[in-house]
Parts: C-alpha cells; sequence; structure tokens
C-alpha cells in the first residue's frame, strides 16, 4: 500500500510540475538568482550580527594599592565579565591576607606576635613565604620578607630618609631565617620582637598566578592578569599572536605612575617589547617608590645587608612560568647587581633584562632575539 | 546552468534590483560595524564602580567621590583633565589634558578611561611592566 501510494504521489508530480526547471530564459532562473542573493544577504546579516566571534575583554580595578588589569579572550561578554570579576574577587581575597598596613591581615598577625608565638595562617600565606624563604635562599638574601623594620623607616611620599643609627638598629631586626614556618602546622612564626615581615615584594606576583588560576576554572582559555608590573599572560590572542608585553623605559619614568595618555596606550615609555605565552614577566625598577634628596635617589628596593637603596641596576626584568617568583626574584635580583644578577637567572634558567645604572642592558642567552627594543628619543 | 545565458535574460529592472539589494547588504555592514558603536566615550569609575560614562564631545565638569574626597574632572574639545583631587601627590592633576588612555588617583582610587574599540586594537602593547 505505501509503494503505491509513493509512486502515485510521484505521478501527481510528474504529470502537474510546479515549475519548470531551470531553464535558459526562464524565470525560474530569475528565482533562483533571487533566492542566491537572499540567501547571500542572510549570511551577510549574520555575519555582521553574529556574537561567537571570539573577542578580547578588559576591566581595570584598584587593588593591593595598584592598577589591575585582566584581559580575556572569549566569545560572550557575559562570560568574561564574569569570570575577570572572579579573578578580582581572588585578587582581593588575598590583598585581605596579606596587607601589611591592615591589622586584620595574617601578615599583621605574624608581626604582631613576633617574638611571642607562632600564629595559624591560610594555605595561601604558607605558600607565599615559602616561596618567599626560597627566593631568599637563592639570592644570597637578597629578597627578603623580614626588610619590614627598615622599610618603615623610609617615607616616599614626604620624602624621609631615615638617620643612619636607626637603620642599623633596625637592620639587626632582619633575617629571612629567623622567620620560621611548619608546614605541618600551616604556622608561622618570627623569632625576635619587632621583626616586620612585609610580602609586597612577592604577593602581587602570587595574586596574579592566582587570578589565572581563577580564570581557568571559569574557562576562559587565554588572558592577561596585570597587577602593576607583574603580569602573567596564557594562551593566545584571537588573531593567533602571543600577548605582547611593553617594558618600560627606567629613565623615561611614567608622570603620573602606571598609564600615561597618548595613541595606543602606553607605548611612549616602552624600551622594549616581548611576547609572552604561559609565562609571567615582573620589573622592578628603581624609578617606582623613590624620591630624590641632595642628588641622591632613594627607592624602595633596600638592600637587607646596609638598609639603604641597591645601586647597580636601573630596572631589572625577569621571566618565567610563575608571576610569584618574577616578582620576587627582579627584587631580589636588582638588590644583587648585575653582575650576580646574570648568574642566579642563568642557575634559575629563567630569562632576564637587566639594565644597569649605567644604562646599559645585560640579557640572558635565551632571551636575545626574543624581544624586540624600541627606539625611544 | 549558463549564468552568462541567464543574465543576457534578465530585464534592466531585474539588475536595477539585484544591484540595489547588493548595496543594500554592504551598506547593512557599513552600518554594523561604523555607525552602531557609538562615539568614544569616558568612563570615570571611583573605588571600584563605574560611576559615570559620559561621551569625549560635550564639554562638561563633572565630580565623583573616593575614599579621600572629591575628585573632579573636566572634560572640554574631546580631552579630559582631573582639576580637583584631594590625594596627597596630585600626580593625577599634574598628568594635564589626555586625548586617550587614562588617568589613575591611586589614593582616591579613582579611574578615569577614554576609550573605544578602535584603541583596543591599534594597542602596540598588551601591557607594561615596570
Amino acid at each position: 500500500m505505501r509503494d503505491k501510494s509513493k509512486v502515485e504521489s510521484l505521478k501527481v508530480t510528474k504529470s502537474n510540475p510546479p515549475t519548470p526547471p531551470f531553464t535558459k530564459g526562464g524565470r525560474g532562473g530569475i528565482t533562483k538568482v533571487l533566492l542566491f542573493t537572499f540567501y547571500f544577504l542572510l549570511l551577510t546579516f549574520l555575519c555582521a550580527c553574529t556574537s561567537h566571534k571570539e573577542r578580547i575583554y578588559r576591566k581595570s580595578k584598584i587593588l593591593m594599592d595598584t592598577f589591575v588589569t585582566i584581559t580575556v579572550v572569549s566569545n560572550s561578554e557575559n562570560s568574561a565579565g564574569k569570570a575577570i570579576d572572579n579573578a578580582f574577587s581572588e585578587i582581593e581575597r588575598l590583598e585581605k591576607l596579606s596587607n601589611f598596613f591592615s591589622s586584620e591581615s595574617e601578615v599583621s598577625r605574624i608581626n604582631k606576635n613576633a617574638g611571642i608565638l607562632e600564629v595559624k595562617v591560610s594555605p595561601d600565606i604558607l605558600d607565599i613565604l615559602d616561596k618567599a624563604l626560597y627566593v631568599s635562599e637563592k639570592t644570597e638574601g637578597a629578597f627578603d620578607v623580614t626588610i619590614g623594620p627598615v622599610i618603615t623607616l623610609y617615607d616616599f611620599h614626604k620624602k624621609i630618609k631615615p638617620e643612619e643609627s636607626a637603620v642599623k638598629k633596625n637592620l639587626s631586626l632582619v633575617n629571612y631565617r629567623e622567620l620560621i614556618i611548619d608546614r605541618n602546622k600551616s604556622a608561622a612564626f618570627l623569632k625576635k620582637r619587632g621583626m616586620l615581615i612585609d610580602l609586597g615584594g612577592i604577593s602581587k606576583g602570587y595574586a596574579a598566578d592566582k587570578a589565572v588560576e581563577a580564570l581557568k576554572r571559569n574557562r576562559i582559555n587565554s588572558g592577561l592578569v596585570s597587577v602593576a608590573g607583574d603580569i602573567k599572560a596564557f594562551g593566545l590572542k584571537p588573531d593567533g599572536k602571543p600577548w605582547k608585553i611593553g617594558i618600560r623605559n627606567p629613565r623615561i619614568p611614567p608622570n603620573p605612575p602606571l598609564v600615561k595618555g597618548g595613541k595606543g596606550g602606553f607605548s611612549d615609555d616602552v624600551m622594549a617589547t616581548i611576547e609572552l605565552n604561559d609565562m609571567a614577566i615582573s620589573t622592578s625598577g628603581d624609578y617606582e617608590r623613590c624620591f630624590i634628596l641632595d642628588g641622591k635617589r632613594y627607592h624602595h628596593l633596600l638592600s637587607p645587608k646596609t638598609g639603604y637603596p641597591a645601586e647597580g641596576c636601573q630596572s631589572v626584568s625577569v621571566i618565567t612560568k610563575e608571576c610569584a617568583f618574577t616578582d620576587a626574584f627582579a627584587t631580589g635580583i636588582f638588590i644583587l647587581g648585575p653582575g650576580k644578577g646574570l648568574k642566579v637567572l642563568g642557575k634559575m634558567g629563567f630569562d632576564g633584562i637587566i639594565v644597569d645604572s649605567q644604562g646599559k642592558v645585560h640579557t640572558t642567552p635565551n632571551i636575545r632575539g626574543k624581544f624586540e627594543f624600541k627606539r625611544t628619543s | 546552468m549558463n549564468l552568462n545565458g541567464l543574465l543576457k535574460r534578465t530585464t534592466i529592472a531585474d539588475k536595477i534590483l539585484l544591484s540595489i539589494l547588493i548595496l543594500l547588504s554592504f551598506s547593512g555592514i557599513i552600518f554594523v560595524k561604523k555607525v552602531l558603536p557609538a562615539s568614544r566615550t569616558v568612563q570615570i569609575e571611583a573605588n571600584g564602580s563605574l560611576v559615570y560614562v559620559l561621551p569625549i564631545d560635550k564639554d562638561r565638569t563633572v565630580s565623583v567621590e573616593g575614599p579621600e574626597g572629591r575628585t573632579v574632572v573636566e572634560i572640554k574639545n574631546h580631552r579630559l583633565r582631573v582639576t580637583e583631587s584631594p590625594c596627597h601627590n596630585k600626580l593625577c592633576m599634574k598628568q594635564g589634558w589626555i586625548e586617550s588612555g587614562a588617568i589613575v588617583c591611586l589614593p582616591n582610587k579613582v579611574v578615569v578611561t577614554i576609550g573605544d574599540h578602535e584603541d583596543e586594537i591599534n594597542k602596540i602593547v598588551d601591557a607594561i611592566t615596570g
């Protein structure tokens, strides 16, 4: 029965065709052209309106007393926004734990209990302290989170440098070997009363690492987290290229800091650019928190051995996978100076760019050819 | 299926109609790409939240409240500057007029940005370290 009906319907079609097939001069030809045009229009319209194309989304916020910018590649504004907000929350959470000035922070609790008792800390603070001690060991103590008692003697806004006697006295409280961490109990202890830890040289980089983890948890496959000069990049841009990072020229400092107007953003102040994929970079410079008094530059990168600003470099950029390490090693290597600094970079297998106090640029062998110098004035 | 033959048989009216439709389709693209994205805007954020989104081409002066007090932003002749700020170092005011980019006042947590999508595309670097 079924077959019969099929035959019948075919017969009907054959005996009574609705439109002639595509023949020369037939109106059907025009109809087809019009249909093609309609199809073309529809495609064009859909292409113009499509929202599934990957785009770069960027948001900035002031966190950790600095300018934080998070950039992600996504095909939806909504999911990009949610992922970025989650990453900001992660940085905010870490800021609360590590803030030197807030009495509520875990760092303050460790400092208040210096020489008294050990303090239970969160896994994040334990992790930061663990990494900080590792960097101290590798930089012969040039990077030292117990620098607190000396750095608090300086006021970089009011251009106040401390008395020599005060520096000498407080220097006896600076020694990373007297910061004891107990991984099993998740606790930290400063051995002497008056000791202070300041995580300013590592916490921003650590926060960038954690923010990237938060973005990845939110299914972002490509992005860039920049906590001041501590930057971590992952994945590629929508055009298939890696993220391009500018390294600030230490002697054309931004005025004011961080962001300067000008065509195309920041390019005016950049000495070199480097492409990063799944890597982090940090730069420490003598132009950041500084003042000039009697012709001498006083900046925040203090030597734990002398209590005074280190003098061998203008800026140090370090490149490796973890931003906590780029952050801390950039500080440590700045304090060590170009000669020892390059050796440490070599031993660690990190890439780096050092501008010494004379303005000469030193680089690790692997990085040559990977970055591009810009001619500025 | 001979296209030449087909084109010979189309009337002038058909050709005009086709041309109009093709022109319309391209004008659609131009409309979507060029006209819909609004002109350059100024975004003013204070203490982490967006307070103003303003067109750069309309002169005006606005103020926002940050944790330290009032920051005043003046928009004039497609440029902007910070004219008043409670911060101690006044770096935001010293920056003067800007035509693109941003002015950031860290102490009072105010971020003023001029931007459009073109800026993002033309950006030479994606971030800066140092």
